[in-house]
Parts: structure tokens; C-alpha cells; sequence
């Protein structure tokens, strides 16, 4: 099963995407041949998608692969994970995990998994087999989004909706690691420069922070959008970031967040919920949105297509 | 942890008296199967009362089979319908049928759900299922686990389900809607569980989702406040679905739901209680006894919870409180207000049981915020209102018959209640419907500002402290009011208590009304027609005859019928001398007279 996933992603060096839709207008409970919800994957650049697994609805938010290619999929009914490309997946968690909005893989070492939900936050050192709620110095236990320091593996980011919290021990205890109060509703950190990371808002826009999230810095200049769902970073350029809006769509910074600019032309939806630039080829970039499908840009977030899932909600991106 | 199970019955000596209402219980089984059996929709419940009857059993055969492939039905409703049907049937059924349901668990994906309905029906299914396939791996099921462990999570779901809801209790409590999510898959668990304990609990459940249901009960009528509720069944009380349970089990109303279009439920298809009427399950005498027995009035509390908040609060379940009172004539009641549910919440009302649909008069402010949603539910607050109205239909509509509402606050002594409304500037839908029904044998409105509504005997009267707007619309009179503060004042009464509607009317026309300080403070001071001082204001203190109302002193259960201390997981059900009492804790009932 391992070997198949590594097949997958590693034997022809090619990009994985996976794409999440959590529901869509043209979703009846009627499953057809041609699924609309779950996870879909592709590996030509998004010409072309497959449907990954199950086909009926149980919420899937966010699906990432680790670096053996087992995939890990946050949705409503718990974290699943599938080691033979989504043909069959087992749900990890019992019934004490659930509304998994985002699955965080070590980058270190895959057999941890981090899960952020609406009742706090979880976590896996043995491939799943067993989950932990990490929830010592967790306020309030909502929380949409985990990020693991690609530095020190002990780091984790936690975005929920009092702040940016940081767990310095793997998440066993958490604390206040800036915009306390703020409703956070993504944490990234920068591919290239592991100091730096971006905090998108609830209400209040864009925070970036280049101290390893010591010191973050409202970056709001040209974004008329404050509820900002989802941050994409240039693989190899930390000026170049993306953010995506609830109303505004998607916007771009080209000099590392001091000015914004709104690039949504062609874009169906100005809902923004997810981002990704391709590592292969970074100005392809997709936009998912909310009951708008997925778009895709092919000059650097300029100009979208409509690219698949009409009427979708396209929740989450990732890709290996 | 061993537990044990005892019953104490000490036989009635009434016995004969039993022995017919138990007979005519027999006869309404017996009757409901034999209806649902001549159906022909593809619904787990006609499968299983054909098979029963043996009547046009190839037809049941033929319509399981096409259930065991049908996607159309939401996971956790599949999850416990099916495999309840085929427990029920399963002699009846060949083997490779009998391998396609079990199929059906391996190769369908079965969505968990965000409810807590949801999860009772999943939970249930799967634990059943689970049971009836022992030993097998996580290949064969669809969430890849294995028996054992699909046993070991159903069960300590349910397990944990079964202590919360006796201690601070159900989420989505007394719901004539969403009452059949619960009570049928408790008795699909009674029936199937083989663990001797988790078959107690079942039974536990179920006496306590028809006492529950018993006292606030009315000639088929689920009275009083609900947690949630489909617009449908609030304005017409007996077209709900938990109507067919009270026929079936308190044997009201006299008539049959099915037969009766004006009081159908929705969804014809909706036969759930066929499976109670398949089971072994008997509903204990002390049960029908309080619902049915209206001798005498009664107040009925409540102390049950909010729905688990996610966001925007400290707390996952605060307390939601619960004021009913209860004749043979109606029911007035009240939930204290603010948010308690998403959606659905159905405040206070009067329901009178006339025999006319749309027996009801209430008054609601017809809230929708995204921010609502978020406190229950985790996607995006800026566009959850516009989700929930793909599956709602009416949560954005402005003349919408449910909702909760943070600027409605009620206080309820008796037949007397006082509903606060204090609107922000800016709210979404400024302002406040009632719903009166066209089939009113009478209402007048007062030039002193109330309006007086009679129906057979029974009367209500309110008070608009801002007046509104009348406007005729199919079923009802809708009363609008746009000011954003307003309270109202309702009095209900009957011939048995106030002899004619004119000498009601002459009464609480006398009733003191201060209002001095309502545009200050939103307060109220009154004195209603039996001299009962009462003083409430919004986000103040509940007062009467100048005593304060400390809401947090409500039990879990406290009334005549059902006593419970908040927090204890033990009920004590009481009628007359004969009493039962539901110990959670150590899953015993006790029955003694």
C-alpha cells in the first residue's frame, strides 16, 4: 500500500494536487457516476480531475498528502487517511474528533498528524492509530487552521478565533503568539523563509510576521477585503503572496505585503476559500471558492479560467 | 463495571382497567401495520410491515433490494433504517439479499452527520450493524474499521449520548419534528441490542423520551416549547411527525394521522412508527397515565441545554429553561429566549386542541445572522445563512414561523406570560410577527389595546404594549410589528376557569398594566386577572408578587408528574401513588405502588 503512494507522487516527479469540495449547489444526496463532493486529484496541472475514494457527502474540508504519498482528509465525520491513493480510506479518529476543518502532516516525520476542529486540537504520532486532544493553554477550542514549523518540529501554529496561538512542545501546552482577540482563520509559512509567516483575519485583514511569529505587522495597504480565508506564498519569492477574500476574490502582493492588489479578473465567484501556486510551474495558480468551483490562473493570479466544479465549494488545496 | 438491572413491579390492582388499554394498544399495532403494509414507497417501513404481514412479500423483497443500493437517503437516516428493517425481517429475507444489506455498510460511505439526531441514528445503525456482523475486519466496513471497534465506538457514543441527556439533557429537546430521529432508533436498540445493559439504557431512553414527551402532552398535541421545529408542524401542532407516536402509544388523538389530510404529516412516507409498533417495547401504564390524565392544571419545568456551541461562547452547553403550564383546555409555554438553537428554535405558544388544525398562537422575531450559525456550525460565517437556506428553505425569509432570536425574552407565571422584544438598530428583519389562525371562532381587538381570541372554550388574550399591522394570508392573521422595542402580555384562560369569553374579557380587562418605564428599561409591571403582580424587564430580573425568579433554581425535571434533580441522572416519574424511577447511573428502573 505504501509503495503505491510512493509510485504515485515520487516515480515521475510530477505535482499532485488535491483538491477538497466540501459541498456544492448541484449536490443532491443522489450520488451519480460523477461526483461532485470529496476529494478530487490531479496530476496534469489541473486539465484533468479524479475523483479520490468515496463519493458520497460527509464534509470533506482539507486533504494533504505526506511525503510517502498516504493521504490525510479532514472532514465532518473525523480525519480519514488512505494509503493507496484514495481508493479506500479508513476513518482514523472515533467519535470524540469531529468538524476536522485541517490536517497538518509533520514534515519531519509523517506519522504525526496535527487536526484542527471545532472542539480544539488533536494529534497523532502513530499514523492515526491513536489521536490526543491537545487543548493546555487553548482558550477557546475553535480552531481552522495548523501549521508545523518546517524549522523545528516542536513548533506548531495554531490559528483559532482569539489569535494566533504557538505550542513550543509539539502541542502539548499552547500560548498567545500574537493578534490576540482576532478571529484567525489561516496561518502559512513562507516555503523559502521559515521565519516568516501570514496570518489572515476573520475582520481585520493580513498579518504577517518575520521573526517566527514573535512580532506580527497588520499589513492591510490596498486590501479592501478584510476577511481574508486562505494565503498562498510563491514557492521561491517570499515578495509574491496571494490572499483569498470573502467579496473581494483573490488579491496579490509582489513586494512581500507593503501594497495589494486585487487580481480577480475572469474569476466567477469573489468568494476566495482556498490557494494554491504550483511548485513546478508557480504561475499556475488555482483559486477555489465558495459555490463559484475552481479557477485557475496560468500568468500569476493576472487572469482566470473557470477550471472545474461548477458551482462547488471548493474548501481546500494542497499539493505534493 | 458491572451493572445491574432490577424491576420491581408490584401488579395493579386495577388490572382489568389495563388490560383493555393495553388491548386497544394491541389494536392500534396491529391497525399501523396493517395500513403501512398496503403502501408501496421504497421506505424501510413498509418493507418491514409487509414482511411482517406477509403481505406482498415479493414486492418487500423487491423494494429492500433497491434499498441496498439507494444513496438517496442521508447516511445516518440509511444507518439505523436499514439495518433495523433487516433485524425486523431478516427470516423472512433469502441470503443473498441478506448479503447485499450487509454489503451496503462496506461499500456506502455513510455521513456521521453535525446534529445530535444525526448522530443517534448513526451510532444506532452502526452499533447494530456491528453486532449482527461480529468478527469481521475493517476491510468489510466502510470506515475501514473493524466490528469490534465499530461496536466499541457506536456504543460509547450512545453510552455518552445516554448520561448527558439524563443529566443536563437533550440538545434538541421535545421536538415534534426531530422527536421520531430519537425514539425510533431507541427502539430499534431496545429490540436488538444484545448486551443485556445497553438494551436497559435503550429502555431507559425511550421511557424517558415519552415521559418527557407525556407531560407537556395534549390530546396529540406536543405542547409548549420547542427546542426545534419545521414551520409546518409549529402552526399546525398535529401534522407532526411525533403525532403518530401519541396515537400509538397515549392512544391520542381518537383519530388516525394518515387518515385525516388537514393533520398528515408532510411526508406521507413518514411511518417510523412502525417500528414501535413491530417491537416488544410496551409503553409502562405510568407513562400514558400522565399523558393522558388532565384532571388537574399543572406547572412543568425544565432545565435542558443549548445545542453545543462552538464559537462565540465559553460555554458548550448552557442551561436552556423551560416553563409549561398545562390543562385540559391547553398549554401555554415558554422557553426563557435568546439563541438556545440555530434556526428552528419555537419560543412560546398556545396550543389549544380544538380538533382544527393550525391550533396555535404565538409571536416571534424572525431572526437570521451568520454569526448564529457560526456559534453552531464551523463553515464560513459570511455565507452560512445562504448554506442553511438551500436545506431550510425559509431561514432568511423575513415571514418565517421559526426562529431564535437574542432580543426575545419571555417570563412565564401559569397562564400568564410576558414576552420582551428589544431590537438593535440595523438587525436583519426589524421586526416582529404573529401567528393568529383564520379558524378562530372568535377574535376581537380591544380599543384598550388587546386583542381577544376564543376557540371553543378556551380563550386567549394579548397585549401589544407598540401596535401592529393585520394582514390576512392563507391559514392565518399575521400581526407585524415594526417597533423595534416592543412586549406583549398574553392571558389564557378557558369556560372551566373564567366561565363565559366575556367575563374573561372583563377580567383581564381589569388587570393593571404599568408601563411606565418600557421605553426607559423595556419593563413591564403587571397584575394579571388573578391579582399575580409580575415584573420583568429585558436582560432584568423575573419578579412576581415582588419575588425574584431565580432561573438557575429549575430542576431537571420538576412538576407533578416528573421530578429529576438537575445533574443527577436519575427521574423519578409519579402518577397518583404509583411511581417509576429511570436511574441512569446505575441502569435500574424501579417501579412501585
Amino acid at each position: 500500500m505504501l509503495f503505491a503512494g510512493l509510485v504515485w507522487f515520487s516515480a515521475e516527479a510530477q505535482e499532485t494536487i488535491l483538491m477538497s469540495v466540501l459541498n456544492s449547489r448541484k449536490h443532491r444526496l443522489n450520488v451519480s457516476d460523477n461526483p461532485v463532493v470529496g476529494v478530487f486529484a490531479s496530476t496534469d496541472a489541473g486539465n484533468s480531475w479524479e475523483q479520490r475514494g468515496w463519493k458520497e457527502y460527509i464534509r470533506t474540508f482539507y486533504t494533504e498528502a505526506d511525503e510517502c504519498g498516504v493521504l490525510w482528509s479532514a472532514c465532518g465525520n473525523g480525519v480519514l487517511r488512505s494509503t493507496d491513493q484514495g481508493t479506500r480510506w479508513v476513518i482514523t479518529t472515533g467519535w470524540e474528533v469531529t468538524e476536522v476543518l485541517k490536517v497538518a502532516v509533520d514534515p519531519s516525520k509523517s506519522s504525526t498528524v496535527y487536526a484542527a476542529t471545532a472542539y480544539g486540537i488533536f494529534k497523532t504520532t502513530d499514523d492515526g492509530r491513536t489521536w490526543r486532544e491537545k487543548k493546555i493553554g487553548l482558550a477557546l477550542p475553535f480552531t481552522s487552521d495548523v501549521v508545523v514549523d518546517r524549522s523545528n518540529r516542536n513548533r506548531v501554529f495554531a490559528a483559532t478565533e482569539v489569535g494566533v496561538l504557538l505550542s513550543a512542545d509539539g502541542g502539548d501546552s499552547w500560548k498567545t503568539a500574537g493578534l490576540n482577540g482576532l478571529g484567525v482563520r489561516a496561518v502559512v509559512q513562507d516555503p523559502s523563509n521559515s521565519a516568516r509567516l501570514w496570518a489572515g483575519t476573520q475582520d481585520d485583514g493580513i498579518f504577517g510576521t518575520t521573526d517566527g511569529g514573535t512580532t506580527w505587522k497588520r499589513m492591510n495597504d490596498g486590501l479592501q477585503h478584510k476577511t481574508v480565508y486562505t494565503i498562498a506564498v510563491h514557492p521561491n519569492n517570499s515578495s509574491l503572496v496571494y490572499l483569498g477574500t470573502h467579496g473581494g476574490g483573490v488579491y496579490r502582493t509582489e513586494n512581500g505585503g507593503r501594497k495589494w492588489e486585487r487580481r480577480s479578473d475572469g474569476l466567477g465567484n469573489p468568494d476566495v476559500h482556498s490557494l494554491l501556486v504550483l511548485k513546478t510551474n508557480p504561475n499556475t495558480v488555482f483559486a477555489g471558492t465558495l459555490n463559484g468551483g475552481l479557477f485557475r490562473s496560468a500568468d500569476g493570479g493576472n487572469t482566470w479560467q473557470f477550471n472545474s466544479q461548477d458551482e462547488g465549494q471548493v474548501w481546500g488545496l494542497s499539493s505534493k | 463495571m458491572k451493572t445491574t438491572f432490577t424491576i420491581l413491579l408490584v401488579l395493579c390492582s386495577a388490572f382489568a382497567v389495563h388490560a383493555q388499554v393495553d388491548s386497544l394498544f394491541e389494536a392500534r399495532r396491529a391497525r399501523l401495520i396493517d395500513v403501512v403494509s398496503r403502501e408501496q414507497e421504497k421506505s424501510p417501513y413498509v418493507i418491514a410491515s409487509k414482511i411482517h404481514k406477509a403481505f406482498e412479500i415479493d414486492r418487500a423483497l423487491v423494494l429492500l433490494d433497491s434499498l441496498t443500493y439507494d444513496k438517496g437517503i442521508g447516511g445516518m437516516f440509511y444507518s439505523y433504517s436499514l439495518i433495523g428493517t433487516y433485524l425486523f425481517t431478516k427470516d423472512a429475507i433469502p441470503d443473498s439479499l441478506r448479503k447485499k444489506v450487509r454489503l451496503a455498510y462496506q461499500n456506502r460511505m455513510m455521513y456521521r452527520g453535525d446534529t445530535e439526531n444525526h448522530w443517534v441514528m448513526y451510532y444506532t445503525g452502526l452499533y447494530l450493524a456491528a453486532q449482527t456482523w461480529p468478527g469481521e475486519t475493517g476491510e468489510t466496513w466502510f470506515n475501514g474499521k473493524s466490528s469490534k471497534e465499530n461496536l466499541r465506538e457506536a456504543g460509547g457514543w450512545l453510552n455518552e449520548w445516554f448520561r448527558i441527556s439524563s443529566t443536563i439533557g437533550q440538545g434538541e429537546f421535545d421536538s415534534p419534528t426531530y422527536f421520531i430521529t430519537f425514539v425510533t432508533p431507541m427502539i430499534a436498540l431496545y429490540e436488538f441490542a444484545a448486551d443485556p445493559v445497553m438494551k436497559v439504557k435503550a429502555q431507559l431512553m425511550l421511557d424517558l423520551l415519552f415521559a418527557d414527551f407525556a407531560a407537556e402532552h395534549l390530546e396529540g398535541n406536543y405542547g409548549g416549547a420547542h427546542s426545534r421545529d419545521y414551520p409546518e408542524d409549529i402552526i399546525n401542532p398535529l401534522g407532526a411527525p411525533s403525532t403518530m407516536w401519541a396515537w400509538l402509544y397515549f392512544g391520542e388523538p381518537k383519530f388516525e394521522q394518515w387518515e385525516e389530510t388537514r393533520f398528515r404529516p408532510r411526508n406521507r412516507g413518514g411511518w417510523e412508527a412502525v417500528f414501535g409498533a413491530l417491537s416488544s417495547y410496551r409503553l409502562p401504564a405510568i407513562i400514558r397515565n400522565i399523558a393522558t390524565d388532565r384532571s388537574e392544571s399543572y406547572v412543568h419545568t425544565e432545565t435542558k441545554r443549548v445545542r453545543n456551541i462552538i464559537r462565540f461562547g465559553k460555554e458548550k452547553n448552557p442551561p436552556a429553561f423551560k416553563y409549561t403550564y398545562m390543562t385540559k383546555d391547553y398549554v401555554l409555554g415558554s422557553l426563557h429566549g435568546g439563541i438556545l438553537q440555530p434556526i428552528q428554535q419555537h419560543t412560546w405558544d398556545v396550543t389549544i386542541p380544538t380538533g382544527k388544525p393550525y391550533n396555535t398562537i404565538f409571536t416571534l422575531h424572525p431572526y437570521y445572522s451568520g454569526s448564529e450559525l457560526g456559534m453552531f456550525f464551523p463553515e464560513e460565517l459570511k455565507f452560512l445563512s445562504e448554506e442553511v437556506d438551500r436545506y431550510h428553505k425559509v431561514y432568511t425569509n423575513p415571514g418565517k414561523w421559526n426562529s431564535s432570536s437574542p432580543y426575545e425574552q419571555t417570563f412565564q407565571h401559569r397562564n400568564t406570560l410576558l414576552v420582551l422584544y428589544k431590537l438593535e438598530k440595523g438587525v436583519m428583519q426589524p421586526h416582529i410577527d404573529g401567528f393568529f389562525p383564520k379558524n378562530l371562532d372568535e377574535r376581537v381587538v380591544d380599543s384598550k389595546g388587546w386583542v381577544f381570541c376564543r376557540t371553543d372554550d378556551t380563550y386567549v388574550g394579548l397585549y401589544f404594549v407598540k401596535p401592529g399591522e393585520w394582514t390576512e394570508e392563507t391559514v392565518n392573521w399575521r400581526w407585524r410589528s415594526r417597533a423595534l422595542n416592543n412586549g406583549i402580555i398574553v392571558e389564557v384562560g378557558s369556560e372551566s376557569e373564567d366561565g363565559s369569553f366575556q367575563t374573561f374579557r372583563t377580567k383581564v380587562l381589569s388587570a393593571r398594566i404599568d408601563l411606565k418605564d418600557f421605553d426607559r428599561k423595556n419593563a413591564i409591571h403587571y397584575t394579571n386577572r388573578h391579582g399575580i403582580e409580575m415584573q420583568f424587564s429585558f436582560n432584568g430580573p423575573r419578579v412576581v408578587n415582588r419575588r425574584e425568579i431565580n432561573l438557575k433554581d429549575y430542576q431537571f425535571f420538576d412538576g407533578p408528574f416528573i421530578q429529576s434533580k438537575w445533574g443527577s441522572g436519575v427521574i423519578t416519574i409519579r402518577y397518583k401513588n404509583h411511581s417509576r424511577v429511570l436511574d441512569f447511573t446505575r441502569a435500574t428502573i424501579q417501579e412501585s405502588h
